[in-house]
């Protein structure tokens, strides 16, 4: 038998002197086993932090946000405006929170999917690599610049500009918010839309190109819809990237607690859910159902993003199965 | 269609695909460009005596004795400008003069009082005292320089009196004199509007140059010096010569904002060449010369970021993000080793990666909440940790959000890592863990270093997490990963929308933002040039 002292002096010496059997004794081979096994769940354990953490999060937010929802009502909270959580009868309808950050979510996307898809339709369709080198660093520092400095731009660049050239009555409004976000989302949704549209194989386009299409008509006719469950992911995402934004919205969207009527009115101030957490957590006292309300928001948010994230996953799926690359 | 209109769409459409990118280009050049310029001047800039005087007070920094020759000889130039204003300020100021007589009044009586006269002597000089105080102070209220001059004279007859001259009340003639002369080139009627502009006029003046060097140190930091920067004094200046006005054009219109130069508000009065002189020799007061005010990145700074730095901003920003890593890398590294080498596609495994996606997808400010709720209130309490905001419990909440990240990153760089690498370690003789430690993650390590690094610049720029978890925009350098720490992220909010102050400090708004902006570029192309350089080598160029 060998112990593993001696494998450890021998282990210097070259291998063809090696005077070991190259059968193992049961006793290693069951301590091979072992450690293999162990190991491996070692390290399936600490894998599941990620699985482990999603949970606490769910719990923690949950939790906190429970005695919210046994004291007041949802559908209440679901549906109604008024926002009064200080008030001697504290009123909690957060319908213009929600509102409020589907609008500037929305707005922002119309003004980033057309120009991210056709971004990436240039990246991946129309120019040479090395036009493509250099575009791609542009877009990566649009999406390393962190959101306070957007936010920041937004409050004392955009919002005196907007105020005194275009005469709007105040600068931090929705347009300004959206703005900045589609700017934020813009990213998002050029990687992964060109992603997919680069995934679109060589065959379908020359096919196109062979039939006498143009360009536009092989892009529109043929690509785009073989891509299409990409190019809807990419959107998800950028949704994802623009509702969950605090320090933007906060900073630039006025926090005027109102849903905008004309509905189009970009110029008014309204008032998200991220940034009534943001800017309301610091001034309630702990265990207050002005305190408990936030987190119910956070739930609200949480339940929001999940719902995409599936979506999104969802599409990814059957982009990756239909053009079987990823 | 017809081939000229399908040629016609497709070029459009080229057109508008370029349009797109350009439009993309022309953002990153608006959104940085002003940024960067601005942020620029808070370290490279034209300083005056008075910013190298808070150096040295604040900061320590600086050669005393050249300062001191410095400081003389502007001095010597503001000298002028205090004494014109207090001339002037002699003829206008009614209620400093009465204030004046009445002084002089109290202090005859009491000098009358030790004199050892007798009591009806006394009575007589005192009633002629009173009455002069009461001429004065007629003649000072008054906006007639008929009445003004009458009261004056009356006053002066009786200069030659034995029993006022040499005394308290001798100055009653003084002051009547000189009244009389600064009121030679006024228009009375004018006196409140005079007021009115001086007390900005000397405002200016006080941010200007400072306080006066006669009076006692003001307690507030931002207080003690005038125009630090050339920049500011300009502005000053500029304040100075013209004063704002809102007057109405037209009835019904909304009201029109006009200049009006201040030496023609003041024209024909003692005041009026202060303004020309400020002008000419207001580089000879401040002494303007050029610096690199390297030291921003390690200063501490006075509240609302008046003077000074981002030192304990950068520094709680490096605090953060490092501490972060340290968690969030041996638990991201590990994950996606299992995700590369041992997982197969069973349902766990595909649960697992669901979550790290969800993970990725949670909005920062849930991040935020979960941060508070968990961390604050219960995992540090539960091991004796005080339950309040701290750095550790920020730089956990860091690290959770940027799990994801990290294991993505080094999950690409391990998959990378040539099939071929593995086999030949496998081949002879190495079992796997020895094979991934030894030559699957040496191999993979620049690549993850690049998730590294970009994780960290992703946590850098994060605030929404550390708003209740650890950050503070105002407070003492942290004593312990248990105290809550200032940051450059939080930083940049607080100085953009929370502090009145800090709008007074347009550079120093910038410069934190940009500070900010610089150090995630900066890690951003390391971050890029890594990558471009493992690509190269496991392609085998």
């Amino acid at each position: 038998m060998i112990t593993d002292s001696t494998i450890q002096g021998q282990q210097l010496r070259p291998a063809a002197d090696k005077n070991q059997s190259l059968v193992l004794t049961p006793l290693q081979d069951m301590k091979g086993f072992l450690l293999h096994h162990i190991g491996r769940m070692l390290l399936f354990l600490i894998t599941c932090s990620s699985v482990v953490l999603v949970l606490l999060i769910f719990f923690f937010v949950i939790r906190q946000a429970l005695p919210f929802f046994t004291k007041f009502s949802l559908i209440e909270f679901l549906t109604t405006k008024s926002w009064y959580p200080e008030a001697a009868t504290p009123k909690f309808g957060a319908l213009s929170l929600i509102v409020g950050s589907l609008y500037v979510t929305i707005s922002a996307l119309v003004f980033a999917v057309p120009t991210g898809i056709l971004a990436a339709i240039f990246l991946s369709d129309i120019v040479s690599l090395k036009i493509r080198d250099f575009v791609k660093p542009v877009i990566e520092i649009l999406a390393a610049i962190p959101s306070v400095a957007y936010g920041f731009f937004a409050v004392l660049v955009l919002a005196p500009w907007m105020q005194n050239k275009w005469g709007f009555t105040t600068g931090t409004n929705a347009l300004n918010a959206s703005i900045i976000l589609s700017i934020m989302a813009l990213p998002t949704i050029i990687s992964v839309a060109e992603d997919s549209i680069s995934a679109v194989g060589r065959e379908l386009r020359e096919a196109s190109y062979g039939l006498g299409a143009t360009r536009f008509e092989t892009i529109f006719k043929v690509v785009m819809p073989a891509a299409h469950s990409g190019i809807i992911a990419a959107i998800v995402l950028g949704m994802m990237r623009a509702i969950g934004e605090t320090m933007v919205v906060w900073m630039a969207s006025g926090n005027a607690n109102q849903i905008p009527s004309p509905w189009w009115d970009l110029s008014q101030s309204v008032r998200t859910m991220t940034a009534t957490i943001a800017g309301d957590m610091g001034e309630t006292p702990k265990d207050s159902p002005h305190y408990w309300s936030l987190f119910a928001i956070g739930v609200v948010l949480l339940a929001m993003t999940f719902l995409l994230n599936i979506i999104s996953e969802y599409f990814l799926a059957s982009a990756k199965k239909k053009t079987g690359k990823s | 269609m017809r081939p000229i209109i399908r040629q016609i769409t497709d070029k459009a459409f080229t057109f508008l695909t370029g349009t797109s990118v350009v439009l993309l280009t022309f953002v990153l050049l608006i959104v940085l460009g002003p940024m960067v310029w601005r942020g620029a001047k808070a370290v490279i800039f034209k300083d005056t005596v008075e910013f190298r005087k808070m150096q040295l007070d604040l900061y320590n920094r600086g050669n005393p004795a050249s300062l001191k020759i410095q400081n003389t000889e502007a001095e010597s130039f503001r000298k002028i400008v205090y004494e014109t204003i207090d001339t002037f300020k002699h003829g206008i100021d009614t209620e400093e003069l009465i204030d004046r007589t009445k002084q002089i009044y109290r202090q005859f009586g009491k000098e009358l009082r030790y004199k050892g006269i007798t009591g009806e002597e006394y009575q007589k000089i005192r009633s002629l005292a009173r009455e002069l105080r009461d001429k004065l102070q007629a003649a000072f209220e008054s906006n007639d320089k008929k009445i003004i001059k009458e009261n004056v004279d009356y006053v002066l007859q009786y200069r030659l009196y034995k029993d006022l001259a040499d005394t308290a009340a001798a100055e009653f003639f003084t002051l009547a004199e000189d009244f009389l002369k600064s009121i030679e080139n006024i228009d009375l009627n004018k006196r409140q509007q005079y007021a009115g502009s001086l007390e900005q006029v000397e405002e200016i003046v006080f941010r200007l140059l400072g306080p006066k060097p006669s009076e006692p140190l003001p307690a507030l930091t931002m207080d003690r010096y005038g125009a630090t920067r050339w920049d500011l004094a300009q502005k000053l200046l500029d304040k100075l010569l013209w004063s704002e006005q809102w007057i109405q054009k037209e009835a019904g219109q909304p009201l029109v904002k006009i200049r009006v130069s201040r030496a023609e508000e003041f024209a024909g009065t003692k005041l009026e060449p202060l303004f020309s002189y400020v002008q000419n020799n207001l580089d000879k007061m401040l002494l303007p010369g050029p610096r690199f005010y390297w030291q921003y990145f390690i200063d501490d700074s006075t509240p609302g970021h008046y003077f000074g730095g981002v030192g304990p901003e950068i520094l709680g920003t490096l605090l953060l993000t490092l501490l972060a890593m340290l968690f969030v890398f041996p638990l991201g590294v590990i994950s996606a080793a299992y995700l590369v080498e041992c997982a197969s596609d069973n349902i766990a495994v595909r649960i697992i990666r669901m979550c790290i996606n969800t993970l990725a997808g949670v909005p920062s400010i849930v991040f935020g909440l979960f941060g508070l709720a968990f961390f604050v209130l219960f995992f540090i309490p539960l091991f004796g940790g005080p339950s309040k905001p701290c750095i550790l419990a920020s730089s956990l909440t860091l690290a959770v959000l940027t799990l994801p990240v990290m294991i993505r990153a080094s999950e690409e760089a391990i998959r990378s890592v040539p099939q071929s690498y593995k086999e030949a370690s496998l081949g002879l003789g190495a079992s796997r863990f020895r094979t991934f430690v030894k030559v699957t993650l040496p191999v993979a390590l620049p690549g993850i270093l690049t998730g590294v690094i970009l994780s960290l610049s992703r946590v850098a720029g994060e605030t929404a997490p550390i708003l209740f978890t650890g950050a503070v925009a105002l407070g003492p350098l942290p004593k312990s990963l248990f105290d809550p720490t200032r940051t450059l992220s939080y930083g940049s909010y607080d100085i953009a929308v929370g502090d009145r102050l800090a709008m007074m400090v347009p550079h120093n708004q910038y410069g934190m933002v940009v500070t900010l902006v610089f150090l995630i570029l900066c890690l951003n192309t390391i971050a890029i040039v890594l990558r471009a350089r493992v690509f190269r080598k496991l392609r085998g160029n």
